[in-house]
């Protein structure tokens, strides 16, 4: 059995790494790019995989040289048998669908697996397509939003549950032949059974952590011309779109005329308590309504 | 003083009319002098306002400036504007603004000769890759395609329209009434549906806005399906004789062109699916969650777009897509253009729900209703359905006295902050438990135990649940515009935060400045016990009393 997990580093969104310039802009070059949370999960689907059902894990991303961290990072957190990185000047400010073109490409030089994992939608660009428009390219079964995953090796098949959202929430269970693409929604959780899957599990967390120490030694990378891609339809030169402007959303007028209360002022903060306390439940007890 | 009238009468420069009426102070200081002149200047600072409507270059921020400037064509008033920013505080996101809309006016005049681009072919350009290229496979582009109409995917769920397909059938229509107006041009609202039995919704399609309703009914397609739906949005927009369309199709009398101008989707999990499926079969470009939409011509000096570098080019009737970023505090603009040498058409676009406002439906609304015929393929059909079923609840916010919502500023210990939180809200008799969109996008590890607090289904805000509470504490927020739509219906707003130039300032009615992780205990405290233990506060600095 083997899975390919893609992958992408996003700047790190916590409060205090982010960077912004005098405009407002954020600063990418002075934040520190870290693996796209949400591709933990799909991580942790390929894992449950290879858990209950051995193989090899891939893990791929397109990206500049600098994200062979991101792809120790998958494989030091989560695992990762091999890593594989399309890395050229040629793919650069590619939008989803140049991503997408190219992905495709690496993945059949890689040799199609019986399933392919990718995260829900990144933390920067946030379109969700990516996984998507690279099943298609592959001409793959697409299942999105997955939520738990099971398969049956024998037959070739998976068994899915995914969200579906519109005006209510509804949970669909789906059905689909291997090979195919899953695209694991943020609320995905593993589950291990037995007492031997989760010895299972024990035993590879600790093997890829030690085999991330020396990373480089399972990392691939190919470049535009290994992939045999035209440079005018990859990058930039093959986007569709392009951002044509980043503005701060304006602020809403001011509303409210705040009274002002240091943390340490005693007057302030009674006044505060004060409006808060008959919301509270000693006050809703004792009051008796 | 009688000559001092018709003098100044000429004198249009302020500048001068100020060193005058400071020198005449500093000499006669007639009473009568100085009114002339300062009704002057009065005069003259008025038509400078009239002339610039609101724009206080010193008070607005790029983004009102932004829209200020959509309004102004003349370009030496825009000029103006630039020589006043460049002579005040001379920021370069101001006059890159400023400039955009002069290049835009301008370039709207002069005349549109393409520029000459030269036309090599793959295996000369790049004889050391093996032809075609691995790229080629996917590339499906027109060469001088027609595309017409703004076409609207109308999801449903269990048999109706789900609200967000309204509200996008509302602002297509409003979008290509504006563009009939503006180009001369009539295209057309186009609405599509797809599943099982949806037909009878074609005319409440049309009540809200469509021209045309395109439907394809079959009880195959009852649940969505990505290749099937996808399948069939494409056979529908492809028009007969497209080359990556299907051979048998027939001409319509309804359509005479190629493909959509525009394709406008629902950003649901499935209409967002869609969308990306859709555009990456017709090879062309979308943006993800728009919070609106609009077309407008543009001019762009991108290089892959222009074709080369240092130059300039015009783009007319591009939808413009802005987005929210991560933050909540910027927006991108996306746009799909097309190449010099490849064409990226249809411009597409998913909606965030709620972003536009449902209309008021017209049933005396004129249109046609398409029956689309296609056979399905059953190869199309690789994933299977078995079963499905509603979920009760997901968390509903609202209905409760208060709401306790926390946002990024919990960053110095995810966890903790959460349990901070959620001990608050305990406190209270009746207290709902929210989030803002910063935390659902942050990278934050919670451990597992406040997992399920974080998610999406407790956001609050324009993307997520709107709330009324009587009382509203906002800790770690720091007020983005999106958030402040959910929540500032509660009667009473409390903020904590540490910047006390936050923007959720604005909007509160007490700003306790402080730090989240010793106030929110405090607090929580005081509700149990009764009472504020006023000896911590004073103790730990303040004074009783103490400072505002």
């Amino acid at each position: 059995m083997h899975t390919l997990v893609l992958t992408k580093g996003v700047p790190d969104f916590r409060e205090g790494k982010v960077s912004f310039d005098e405009d407002g802009h954020l600063e990418r070059g002075k934040t520190p790019t870290v693996m796209n949370p949400n591709d933990r999960f799909a991580l942790q689907a390929a894992l449950q995989t290879k858990v209950r059902h051995g193989g090899r894990m891939s893990v791929m991303s397109m990206g500049p040289p600098g994200y062979q961290e991101i792809l120790q990072e998958a494989m030091s957190s989560v695992y990762a048998d091999d890593l594989y990185i399309l890395s050229d000047r040629e793919m650069a400010a590619a939008d989803t669908w140049a991503t997408s073109i190219t992905l495709s490409t690496g993945i059949e030089k890689l040799g199609v697996p019986d399933l392919i994992f990718a995260g829900f939608k990144t933390a920067d660009g946030e379109t969700g397509h990516t996984g998507l428009q690279t099943a298609w390219g592959l001409e793959m079964p697409i299942i999105t939003h997955v939520i738990a995953l099971d398969i049956d090796e024998e037959a070739g098949t998976i068994r899915a549950k995914r969200l579906v959202e519109g005006d209510v929430e509804e949970i669909e269970t789906v059905e689909a032949n291997m090979p195919a693409c899953i695209v694991t929604d943020p609320e995905f959780t593993p589950t291990y059974r037995t007492a031997g899957e989760r010895l299972t599990l024990k035993d590879l967390r600790a093997e890829t952590k030690a085999r991330a120490e020396e990373f480089e030694s399972h990392l691939t990378v190919w470049n535009q011309s290994e992939l045999n891609l035209d440079p005018d339809y990859i990058g930039l030169d093959g986007s569709p779109t392009i951002v044509a402007g980043v503005d701060p959303i304006p602020k809403a007028p001011a509303e409210r005329e705040a009274t002002l209360v240091s943390a340490d002022d005693t007057d302030g903060m009674s006044e505060v308590f004060e409006t808060m306390a008959p919301f509270s439940e000693t006050a809703a007890e004792a009051g008796g309504d | 003083m009688a000559e001092l009238g018709p003098k100044i009468k000429d004198i249009e420069d302020l500048d001068e009319l100020r060193a005058i009426l400071e020198a005449e102070k500093a000499g006669e200081d007639r009473v009568g002098a100085k009114t002339l002149i300062e009704s002057r200047i009065e005069k003259f600072e008025a038509d400078d306002d009239d002339d610039d409507g609101e724009i206080d270059l010193e008070e607005m921020s790029p983004a009102d400036l932004g829209n200020a400037l959509r309004r102004i064509d003349d370009v030496a008033e825009l000029e103006a504007l630039l020589e006043r920013e460049e002579a005040g505080e001379d920021r370069g996101s101001i006059k890159r603004l400023i400039n955009n809309r002069i290049d835009s006016i301008q370039g709207s005049d002069e005349d549109d000769t393409d520029l000459e681009i030269e036309v090599v072919p793959p295996e000369e350009k790049y004889p050391d890759l093996d032809h075609p290229t691995a790229d080629k496979r996917h590339v499906r582009a027109l060469e001088d395609g027609v595309y017409r109409d703004m076409w609207v995917y109308c999801e449903t769920q269990q048999g109706e329209l789900i609200d967000v397909s309204r509200e996008m059938l509302g602002r297509a229509r409003e979008m290509m009434d504006e563009y009939a107006d503006e180009y001369g041009e009539e295209e057309r609202v186009v609405a599509v549906l797809i599943g099982d039995d949806v037909g009878r919704l074609a005319e409440e399609c049309i009540s809200y806005g469509a021209d045309v309703v395109v439907c394809h009914e079959d009880e195959r397609l009852h649940r969505f399906q990505h290749k099937p739906y996808t399948e069939v949005f494409c056979d529908m927009a492809r028009g007969a004789g497209h080359p990556f369309g299907r051979e048998d199709r027939h001409d319509e009398e309804w359509r005479d062109y190629d493909e959509p101008r525009y394709v406008v989707f629902p950003a649901t999990n499935n209409g967002r699916d869609l969308s990306a499926l859709v555009q990456a079969e017709l090879d062309s470009g979308l943006a993800s969650d728009c919070s609106d939409l609009y077309i407008e011509d543009v001019v762009i000096s991108n290089p892959v777009k222009v074709g080369k570098a240092g130059e300039k080019k015009e783009f007319k009737r591009v939808l413009h897509m802005p987005r929210p970023d991560f933050s909540g505090f910027e927006y991108s603009t996306i746009l799909c253009l097309d190449n010099p040498t490849r064409e990226f058409h249809p411009q597409g676009a998913s909606v965030i729900p709620g972003a536009f406002e449902i209309p008021d439906p017209d049933p005396e609304r004129d249109g046609e209703v398409i029956d689309h015929e296609i056979d399905l393929d059953d190869d199309w059909f690789q994933v299977e359905v078995t079963e499905y079923d509603t979920i009760e609840g997901g968390v509903d916010l609202t209905g409760h006295d208060v709401v306790v919502a926390l946002g990024r500023g919990i960053g110095d210990d995810p966890t903790r902050g959460i349990e901070l939180g959620l001990e608050l809200t305990d406190a209270f008799d009746d207290a709902a438990f929210g989030i803002t969109r910063g935390i659902v996008t942050s990278s934050y590890d919670f451990d597992a135990h406040v997992e399920e607090y974080t998610r999406e289904d407790r956001q609050i805000g324009e993307s997520g649940q709107v709330v009324e509470p009587e009382l509203y504490i906002a800790a770690g927020v720091s007020g983005a515009v999106q958030h402040k739509v959910g929540c500032d219906e509660a009667e009473t707003i409390i903020a904590i935060n540490e910047d006390p130039n936050a923007d959720i300032r604005d909007f509160s009615d007490y700003f306790i400045e402080g730090d989240l992780f010793e106030v929110l205990p405090r607090l929580t405290a005081a509700l149990e016990n009764g009472e504020l233990d006023i000896g911590a506060i004073a103790a730990d600095g303040g004074t009783v009393g103490g400072e505002n």
